[in-house]
């Protein structure tokens, strides 16, 4: 496979799932905005921490604008010079599929290219005028549309498992920093505010209302509310995002399924070229199991910071085993083709 | 079968313009013998119901993408070839001739430039006027004396025809560069063939959909290894080109890699592309870029686009180019008069297919004609294309004229000038006013050639596709059927020669 077109494929997963996270997210914060009864400045203010944009944000708009919602969902859904806001990941996605149109099917390319089209037209700034969540669930219907048809229409082989392993890789992330940001809304355990301005006499009722919107945010509320009969409390929702291997959108799920795409792209046999991202995967899935033994409320947010360091350093390490670099197969004239399988190849999986 | 009296709206008020040819009706309003199975099928129409489909056609091309971009805009705004859904019809006996007339004339100029990039034979015995190549923008004397791997230069062409009014195809162009456009040619074939299916079926129209195998077989037979062995590659400038969309619909209908210059890299002497299990040897590369970009080394130092090294890989016969680079002298309009004289010289026979009688403007007599008959005649420049640089004489303004004068007069050698032909002309829908009127058309049939045999001096075999790219100036009395200057396309059937399937 083509490393540029590899490379495309990666990224075509990243940002289909980055712009469905950040919609959902915005929409997510919205409700919070009006359940938990928290200064909006509490609320909007960790959306553009977690995304990373978080200097060139005040740099823009002054610190201020932070604890604005409008301000803030401008920033993370129209900004082009954002580049983690929704318009630039629909586009991303968008030029991306232009660019591999040849690899996808024909019914990936249309549904991005719809997606992309109809997110540009005076319809969807008036839909974001009007009806703010409706403009959030159209996102995500059409992004998950796209994604679906990736798994249901294109051919199961490594552009594919690529593409995935991009679209994991990238849910794992978003995962972590909404995470991390409701950790950082939430009273600690000893009580002290670790974000100044909650209102103390409520705090049972804004506990609930962010635990229940972490959940809706990451899709898990049903699922979360099965597994647990309905009882909401904050180590368990913490857990269960964390933890529950049985959750598509908890941390451990996705970084099992990376860890096992990443086997099919780079098997025993072509260990010399992506062994190191799938060695430090596989590391950060026996350390999550570790973790889950005895997790303390207060190592969360270190725990956290680690997965998203690993993550970026994963990507990084599969972006380059992609391009080649690490490839030491002797070039032998005319034998290009399959590569042949080791003969002892034993199955590990 | 006479249009009846009472025809139905479509036709309503349908005739030829005087003094040009008509595709489908002849002169006293009949439809042609062969273009009843069009005719037939559009009679029971009504406006509406063919509004409908046009509409329908027109958003499935936009959903899928089937797109140019337009340079001019930066940000790569795409459009839409506008299709129109009247085909154009073309016999199976004017066919045949056809067919046997490009295979005549690519076979000239294929001999033409071996022997323009060796001997010379052609410029010493005067069938060429030396200065004609030397001085051609797209001549490259570095190249003289390599062979090309596969031993085809011309491995795919698009040559222009177009009809005058005595009802004879004659050649206006040819193209043996990076001809584009047959994308188009199976879409809209795919969209007529929807909405049309039973007159296709029963009107015995030939098959186009299987170019894209001939094309990736023809590739393969150049291979410098076994073809059964090649990888083959398509090479695009990327998505910001305005074929973008044709060339990525080839590479997905051959099976093959779409890839961009820089996934492209030559170790000694070898081309190879750049992939996830490291590099993979390169033997075949349709390339869809110009000269100029394909190798900084060798044509712009000063560009950072192409893949340093692609000429030396293919100057030793280690990869084959398709099509071969510094083919443009031999569709330069410079060349373009003397076709018909190497077509004897090479072969020793006459040209079977006619072209437009042309000035040239180096010559003293025909220089002295163009500049007193400007108001006449369409002058061109050599070195453009894509309706660039051309003065419509008859259109003209004085001053236009006057400048044009000045730069023929200038440059000689960089004009020539032709009687503007009265294009042939189509029933074509008009939105605006509900009903079909002529325009007019050309037409670009496609040549693939592919190595028949090992043997040095052997003849490629060459197929023409049965159809091409009907090009149609939408514009009322517009001659200008480029798509970037407000044309059209059509679907273009072509009938077998019993008038049936079977």
């Amino acid at each position: 496979m083509i490393s540029r077109v590899a490379d495309h494929c990666f990224w075509v997963g990243r940002y289909l799932d980055r712009a469905e996270s950040t919609a959902r997210l915005l929409r997510v914060t919205r409700s919070l905005a009006f359940d938990a009864e928290m200064p909006t400045q509490a609320v909007w203010r960790p959306v553009v921490t977690v995304s990373g944009q978080f200097e060139d944000f005040v740099e823009r708009f002054g610190d201020r604008a932070a604890g604005n919602g409008d301000a803030v969902q401008r920033y993370m859904t129209w900004a082009p010079e954002n580049p983690v806001s929704i318009r630039t990941s629909i586009w991303g996605a968008r030029e991306g599929a232009r660019s591999i149109r040849e690899v996808l099917s024909l019914d990936i390319w249309q549904a991005t290219n719809e997606l992309y089209l109809w997110f540009v037209s005076e319809e969807a700034q008036k839909t974001y005028q009007l009806d703010r969540d409706e403009i959030y669930r159209q996102i995500r219907r059409q992004t998950q549309l796209s994604l679906g048809l990736v798994r249901s229409t294109m051919l199961h082989d490594t552009p594919m498992d690529i593409l995935w392993l991009g679209v994991l890789l990238e849910r794992i992330g978003q995962t972590a920093r909404i995470l991390d940001m409701h950790h950082y809304l939430i009273p600690d355990d000893s009580g002290k505010h670790q974000q100044a301005g909650l209102v103390a006499g409520s705090q049972q009722i804004v506990q609930t209302a962010l635990w229940l919107s972490l959940l809706r945010t990451c899709s898990g509320f049903e699922a979360f509310m099965r597994v647990h009969k309905g009882r909401v409390t904050g180590s368990d929702a913490v857990e269960f995002l964390l933890f529950e291997e049985r959750f598509p959108r908890s941390l451990r799920y996705c970084v099992r399924s990376a860890v096992g795409l990443m086997r099919r792209i780079w098997p025993e046999h072509l260990a010399a070229i992506g062994g190191a991202p799938l060695a430090r995967l596989a590391a950060l899935d026996g350390w999550l199991g570790e973790q889950q033994k005895d997790l303390l409320p207060t190592s969360i947010h270190d725990l956290l910071t680690h997965v998203v360091d690993e993550v970026a350093l994963v990507c990084s390490e599969a972006r380059h085993a992609m391009s080649g670099a690490t490839a030491a197969l002797p070039v032998v004239e005319d034998a290009e083709g399959t590569p042949e399988p080791v003969a002892t190849q034993e199955q590990t999986q | 079968m006479v249009l009846e009296a009472e025809p139905s709206l479509l036709w309503k008020g349908y005739s030829a313009l005087p003094g040009a040819y008509d595709e489908l009706i002849d002169a006293t309003g009949v439809p042609r013998p062969h273009a009843r199975v069009a005719t037939e099928m559009l009679q029971g129409l009504t406006p509406e119901h063919f509004q409908r489909c046009q509409s329908l056609a027109e958003l499935s091309l936009v959903q899928q993408g089937v797109t140019f971009s337009v340079y001019s805009d930066q940000r790569g705004t795409e459009k839409v070839m506008p299709v129109c859904l009247v085909p154009r019809v073309m016999g199976a006996t004017e066919w045949t001739g056809v067919e046997r007339g490009l295979v005549q004339r690519l076979t000239a100029l294929e001999l033409f430039l071996d022997d323009v990039y060796g001997d010379q034979r052609t410029m010493r015995e005067g069938v060429v006027p030396g200065e004609m190549v030397d001085k051609s923008k797209s001549f490259v004397p570095r190249l003289r004396g390599i062979k090309p791997a596969g031993g085809v230069r011309i491995h795919i062409a698009g040559v222009d025809l177009i009809r005058d009014p005595a009802g004879t195809l004659r050649v206006l162009e040819d193209n043996l560069r990076t001809p584009s456009g047959v994308s188009y040619v199976l879409e809209n074939r795919q969209v007529t063939k929807r909405v049309f299916q039973n007159a296709m079926e029963s009107g015995g129209v030939r098959r186009v959909d299987d170019y894209p195998s001939q094309l990736a077989e023809a590739l393969r037979s150049v291979s410098p290894i076994d073809p059964d062995e090649s990888t083959v590659v398509v090479l695009t400038p990327g998505p910001f080109n305005s074929a973008y969309f044709e060339h990525s619909f080839l590479a997905r209908s051959m099976g093959l890699e779409l890839v961009e210059a820089s996934d492209l890299v030559v170790d000694g002497d070898d081309v190879f592309v750049r992939t996830t299990m490291g590099p993979r040897r390169v033997h075949v590369i349709y390339r869809r870029t110009d000269d100029a970009y394909i190798d900084p080394e060798f044509f712009r130092p000063d560009s950072l686009l192409g893949v340093p090294g692609l000429m030396r890989a293919w100057a030793k016969g280690r990869v084959a180019l398709a099509n071969a680079p510094g083919n443009g002298v031999a569709d330069d309009k410079a060349i373009y008069p003397f076709v018909p004289d190497l077509i004897r010289f090479f072969l020793k026979e006459e040209p079977i297919l006619e072209q437009v009688p042309t000035f040239v403007c180096a010559r003293r007599d025909d220089r002295m004609y163009v500049v007193e008959h400007l108001d006449e005649l369409v002058v061109k420049a050599v070195d453009e294309a894509g309706g660039y640089g051309m003065l419509m004489g008859p259109q003209a303004t004085i001053a236009e004229r006057e400048k044009f004068r000045g730069l023929v007069l200038a440059e000689p050698r960089k004009y020539i000038a032709q009687h503007r032909v009265e294009l042939s002309t189509c029933p074509t829908w008009v939105p605006e006013h509900r009903r079909l009127e002529p325009r007019r058309v050309d037409l670009r049939p496609f040549v693939l050639a592919s190595r028949t045999s090992q043997l040095p001096g052997a003849v490629p075999d060459r197929w023409v596709l049965p159809g091409g790219l009907t090009r149609v100036a939408l514009r009322e009395g517009s001659y200008v059927v480029n798509s970037s200057q407000g044309g059209g396309s059509k679907d273009t059937w072509v009938q077998f020669a019993n008038g049936s399937a079977a």
